[in-house]
């Protein structure tokens, strides 16, 4: 699988100089070519975050479609003082990846395929990966405490339930809510301080 | 409506995970509806949580970016929210209109929907299954304890359930849902606290409005859920909710 004729390469994000906001105006508008250009600028991000948590990739594909519909039917709903764009839209993509997975639809397959049908797609991972962000949020999720960060990304990429996640790390619920909470301020610290 | 279980703060961070089940997630959103220091808190700890969607980009295959511009190209956009806006933002809004309200009003103006409505049921049922159903919504309409209430869908359009406590059943008609393709049909489900039931297909639209469904069985703590399904309907969603209702207990 290679890139796209007259795709870019995945957006960096968050995206300096990239706004989506304006662009989206035009979309609530229901201007096609302002959507096509939100498309080629989030695609690659939706989709890879899709496919980390559905892993799945032809139901990664169809929640990707959901997404990018969602876009396009609620963009004049987007409030750019509440939040950046990018947000936004990655705020709509995990929240239906989970979806996805907690139907049950997607439960009974993704772990037997996980292993299988990941490998191709690593190759342009690679090559499109956007390392910089990548890389501080990777640091910042190091300094947590093991519990807050197993609580958070089990959460996160597992698509777990808090319940869940209390189950798989064999502590009390209460806990987990807590962990979670104090995990993402911390991180949400870490990564405010620019370092 | 009572709360069921007291929400405490601590959810905050679950809540930006999407590590809620959808019954904690509208209670919790219930919450932030009247808690402004917990809706700051979110919403700081939302911009963190979206931080971690910075995983390695993956270009999606050329057919769905095919697909999604053809499907955006026949798709109805939402409206912009106005003034009263309340919704979380991406999230269906679950808006209360007037429960408890003016029940007897509102039940002759789904009285006269259902005579109207029975038009068009007659060519799709029997004699004297229409009377049987017709007198199953007459009962809960009736009912001493009947509760109106209504949701709008994340899509477009909206439900309308009348509820009896005392029968364990309501009556649900929906109005404006996005038309469906052959094939696909809207079902109904009751989520809550046990397992999510199915509850029935809602009936072909007539100029937009569905023509009632009785619902029985229904459950303290249950909701009301609605998701597109084959046309044959599933028995579990394959879907997310296009509109959740949460019903009063």
């Amino acid at each position: 699988m290679g890139m796209t004729e007259g795709q870019p390469a995945a957006a960096p994000w968050p995206a300096p100089g990239r706004d989506l906001a304006p662009l989206l105006a035009l979309v609530a508008r229901g201007d096609q070519a302002a959507f096509a250009t939100v498309y080629d600028h989030s695609a690659a991000l939706v989709f890879g975050l899709v496919r980390r948590v559905v892993r799945d990739p032809a139901q990664s594909e169809e929640v990707t479609q959901e997404v990018m519909l969602e876009v396009w039917r609620t963009a004049s709903r987007f409030d750019p003082h509440r939040g950046s764009a990018m947000a936004w839209l990655m705020t709509m993509a995990h929240r239906r990846a989970v979806d996805r997975v907690r139907s049950g639809l997607a439960a009974a397959q993704r772990e037997t395929r996980a292993a299988v049908a990941v490998t191709d797609y690593d190759v342009v991972a690679e090559e499109v990966e956007t390392r910089l962000d990548a890389q501080r949020v990777r640091r910042c999720l190091d300094s947590l405490t093991e519990l807050q960060r197993e609580s958070v990304t089990l959460a996160y990429y597992g698509g777990y339930t808090y319940r869940e996640v209390a189950g798989l790390l064999g502590v009390a619920v209460g806990t987990v809510k807590t962990r979670m909470r104090d995990g993402l301020i911390r991180l949400r610290d870490c990564l405010g301080d620019g370092s | 409506m009572r709360i069921r279980r007291e929400v405490p703060h601590t959810l905050a961070g679950a809540y930006v995970l999407d590590a809620l089940t959808e019954p904690d997630r509208v209670r919790f959103e219930r919450h932030l509806a009247g808690c402004e220091a917990c809706r700051q808190e979110a919403a700081s700890l939302r911009e963190a949580a979206g931080r971690l969607a910075a995983v390695p980009a993956v270009p999606p295959p050329p057919h769905v970016r095919e697909q999604v511009l053809t499907e955006a190209a026949r798709t109805r956009q939402q409206p912009p929210l106005t003034a009263d806006a309340l919704a979380g933002p991406g999230r269906r809004a679950i808006r209360w209109r007037a429960p408890r309200m003016a029940v007897a009003i509102a039940g002759g103006c789904i009285l006269v929907a259902l005579v109207l409505g029975g038009l068009f049921i007659h060519t799709q049922r029997s004699l004297s299954a229409e009377q049987a159903h017709n007198r199953a919504i007459a009962t809960i309409l009736n009912a001493p304890d009947a509760t109106i209430m209504s949701a709008k869908a994340m899509t477009s359009g909206s439900a309308t359930v009348v509820m009896s406590h005392r029968d364990h059943a309501l009556v649900l008609t929906t109005a404006m849902l996005p038309a469906l393709p052959a094939g696909q049909r809207y079902q109904v489900w009751l989520m809550g606290t046990r397992r999510t039931r199915p509850a029935g297909m809602l009936p072909v639209p007539h100029r937009g409005m569905t023509a009632p469904v009785v619902v029985s069985g229904v459950a303290p703590g249950d909701m009301v859920g609605l998701t597109v399904e084959s046309a044959s309907g599933s028995t579990v969603p394959s879907s997310a909710p296009v509109l959740m209702l949460v019903l009063p207990f």
